[in-house]
C-alpha cells in the first residue's frame, strides 16, 4: 500500500479529514481530544510503538532556522509513530497542543513505550501528559531550569560565541554549478 | 587512642542491643552508574526483597549530549559527524537513515556504487557491533575465552572499515549524495578520487571466513555449555505483544518471534538484491537473543559477500550543490540498525540545518521495558538480562 493510500486509510479509521504522505511519510492529523480514543482504535492493527516527539513551532526563534512562512500558529505539534509489523508500514500521527495550556492525555496505558518517550517530551518542552505514571525527568539534572527544546531557550554557549561552524555561508559565485564535496562543510 | 576515648567506646557497646529476631525488610539495592554489568554509565535503582527484585527503576541520563538541540545549530553536513557517536559500537549505520533522509527531502538520487558502499560497511557494523555482544555476554557470566575469540576477529572487520574510511568507530565516511570520495587525506587535485583499497574484495571475502568460523566455533562454546543455558534459558522472557507495545526492535524483538526486519519492508539500501535470512527465535529468553545474534552475524556476512562479488562500477557522489539547503518539508526515514530501529525525523524549513530533528534510537525503547521486564526477576539474572539486550547509552542518551 503507497503511502497516500495508507495515510487515507488510518485517517477513516481514526475520523479525520486531515492527512499527508509529503516524501513518503504518511501522518494523520488529530484532534487533541480523540489523541488517546485513536491510539487505541489503532493499537490492533499498529501494535509497535516506535517513538513520541514533539516540534515547538514558534515564528521567533532563538536557536536554528525561523519558519519560512509569516503566519504560522505557535503551537507544540505532538507526533507519535506506529507500526505494523506484519506489512512493515508506519504512520505518523500528530496533534496540536496550545501553548498556553500544553497537556495532552498521556499513552502510557495504550502503548507501554509511550511512558519514557512522555517523560522526555515533558521535560524537553514542557508539555504536561495528563494521566502518565511517573512524569518525572529523564534526562536533565534535578536542577537543572528551563524545558531545552522549546524553541526560546537559548543555546547558552552559543549565545557567547557562534558556532564557527556558520562561518562558511558565502555562496560561491557559481552556487548553482555542481561540486561534489564542500570541505568546509564537513564537520 | 586516649583512656577518655575508650571509655566512650564502652559505652556505647554497652547500649547496643541485638535482634535476636531475623528481619528481611525491602533493602534498596542501587546498580551503577558506574558497574560493569551496565555497559557505561546506566544506573539502576531496585527495591529487592532479600534477592527478588520487587520494583526497579532505571536512571539514565548520565550520557545525554543533547544532540537534538545541538542539530539546529549545525549543518546538515555538520549532523553527520554527530550521528555516528550516538551508538558508537556500530557508528557507521548511524549515518545511513539520517542521510537517506537527507537526500531524499533533496530529492537526490544516490549513485549505485556508493548504495552498494553504504551497505557492505553497514553490515560490516552489524558484524562488528553483535561480536562485541557475543562476547560480553557469556564474560557478565563468567566466562572470558568467547572474548577472545570474538575480538580478534572483530578486529579484522574493524581494520576494513579503517582501510576504507580512516575510521575505525567514527567514520564519518558519507556524505550527502554519496561516499567521501577520497578515503585518505592528501588528495589536492579535485578529480583525484581515491576507491577502495587494492584487495578490499579478497580481504572481505577471507575475514567473512573467519567470521563464520569464530561464529560456529560460537555455537559449541557458548550455546552448547550447559552453565550458559542455566543462566539464560527461561530466564528474561519477553513476550511479543508486549515487545511490540513497548517498541522493542531489533534482534531483541526477532527472538521473542516476530520476523520484523526493516532490510526486508523498507528500501533505504538496495537490500532486495541479496539473498539473506530474518533469524527469529522462540522464546524470547535470554538464551534466543543470543543465538538470534549468532545467526544474524552469519546471514550479514552472506550479505557482504554477495556485495563486494557483485558491486557495480561508477560515480561515489551524486552531482549535489556545494551549499546544502533542503527543500520545506518533513519526512521519517528508518533503518535496521545492528540494535534495532533507529530513524530520523526531519522537519526542514529550507534552511541549512534542520527546525527541528528527532532521533529515535533503538537502545532507548529496548531499555524501557526494563521495570516491567525485572520484577520478580533475581538479582543474578538482572545481570544476564542486561547483557542480553545490548545496549550502548550513547543511544538511550543521544
Amino acid at each position: 500500500m503507497s503511502p497516500s493510500e495508507l495515510a487515507a486509510r488510518i485517517a477513516g479509521a481514526v475520523g479525520s479529514d486531515h492527512f499527508s504522505s509529503d516524501n513518503g511519510t504518511a501522518k494523520v492529523h488529530i484532534a487533541a481530544d480523540r489523541w488517546v480514543d485513536a491510539h487505541r482504535t489503532l493499537s490492533a492493527e499498529m501494535p509497535y510503538f516506535s517513538w513520541l516527539s514533539a516540534i515547538d513551532w514558534a515564528t521567533e526563534v532563538v536557536v536554528g532556522d525561523a519558519p519560512e512562512s509569516e503566519d504560522i500558529e505557535p503551537r507544540y505539534e505532538v507526533l507519535s509513530c506506529l507500526g505494523s509489523v506484519e506489512t512493515g508500514e508506519s504512520v505518523v500521527l500528530s496533534t496540536a497542543v496550545s501553548k498556553d495550556d500544553p497537556s495532552l492525555d498521556s499513552l502510557a496505558e495504550v502503548y507501554g513505550g509511550a511512558n519514557w518517550h512522555e517523560r522526555e517530551a515533558a521535560e524537553m518542552f514542557g508539555i504536561d501528559f495528563v494521566g502518565h505514571p511517573n512524569l518525572t525527568g529523564i534526562y536533565l539534572p534535578d536542577s537543572f531550569e528551563g524545558h531545552p527544546l522549546q524553541k526560546s531557550f537559548a543555546l547558552l554557549s552559543r549565545e557567547v560565541k557562534p558556532w564557527p561552524g556558520t562561518v562558511d555561508v558565502e555562496p560561491m559565485p557559481d552556487e548553482e554549478g555542481p561540486s561534489t564535496e564542500n570541505p568546509e562543510d564537513a564537520g | 587512642m586516649t583512656t577518655a576515648d575508650r571509655q566512650t567506646l564502652s559505652m556505647h557497646h554497652s547500649e547496643v542491643q541485638v535482634s535476636v529476631e531475623l528481619q528481611t525488610p525491602d533493602m534498596t539495592l542501587n546498580l551503577g552508574p558506574q558497574h560493569p554489568s551496565t555497559h557505561g554509565v546506566l544506573r539502576l535503582v531496585a527495591r529487592v526483597d532479600g534477592e527478588v527484585i520487587k520494583e526497579l527503576e532505571p536512571v539514565v541520563g548520565y550520557m545525554h549530549r543533547g544532540y537534538e538541540k545541538l542539530a539546529e545549530v549545525r549543518t546538515y553536513p555538520q549532523i553527520t559527524a554527530l550521528v555516528n557517536r550516538i551508538d558508537w559500537v556500530s557508528g557507521f549505520a548511524n549515518e545511513i537513515p539520517f542521510m537517506v533522509a537527507t537526500e531524499r527531502l533533496m530529492d537526490i538520487e544516490v549513485p549505485e556504487r556508493a548504495q552498494y558502499i553504504r551497505l557492505i560497511l553497514t553490515e560490516m557494523a552489524r558484524i562488528s557491533n553483535h561480536l562485541v555482544f557475543l562476547s560480553s555476554l557469556p564474560l557478565e557470566l563468567g566466562a572470558a575465552t568467547p572474548l577472545m575469540h570474538a575480538l580478534r576477529e572483530r578486529e579484522r572487520v574493524l581494520d576494513l572499515i579503517e582501510g576504507v574510511t580512516g575510521g575505525r568507530f567514527h567514520p564519518n565516511f558519507n556524505r550527502i549524495g554519496g561516499v567521501k570520495p577520497a578515503a585518505a587525506a592528501g588528495a589536492t587535485q579535485k578529480k583525484v578520487v581515491q576507491d577502495l583499497p587494492q584487495g578490499f574484495v579478497e580481504q572481505t571475502k577471507s575475514a567473512m571466513e573467519y567470521v563464520r568460523e569464530v561464529c560456529a566455533d560460537m555455537v559449541n562454546l557458548v550455546l552448547g555449555n550447559e552453565i550458559f543455558m542455566q543462566r539464560t534459558k527461561g530466564v528474561g522472557v519477553i513476550p511479543a505483544d508486549k515487545a511490540l507495545a513497548f517498541g522493542v526492535s531489533g534482534p531483541n524483538l526477532r527472538a521473542s518471534g516476530v520476523p520484523f526486519d526493516l532490510r526486508k519492508t523498507d528500501d533505504y539500501l538496495p537490500y532486495s538484491n541479496f539473498d539473506f535470512d530474518v533469524v527469529t527465535g522462540s522464546n524470547g529468553d535470554c538464551f534466543d537473543r543470543y543465538a538470534v545474534r549468532l545467526e544474524e552475524v552469519v546471514q550479514a556476512s552472506r550479505i557482504v559477500d554477495q556485495a563486494v562479488s557483485e558491486i557495480p562500477a561508477g560515480d561515489l557522489q551524486a552531482k549535489v550543490p556545494r551549499i546544502i539547503k533542503v527543500p520545506k518539508g518533513e519526512i521519517y526515514v528508518r533503518a535496521e540498525n545492528p540494535k534495532g530501529e533507529m530513524g530520523y525525523y526531519i522537519v526542514s524549513e529550507g534552511g541549512r540545518g534542520p527546525y527541528r530533528l528527532k532521533i529515535r534510537t533503538a537502545s532507548f525503547s529496548n531499555l524501557s521495558v526494563l521495570s516491567w521486564l525485572l520484577k520478580g526477576q533475581l538479582v543474578p539474572d538482572l545481570i544476564a538480562i542486561l547483557g542480553s539486550l545490548d545496549f550502548v547509552l550513547g543511544d538511550v542518551d543521544r
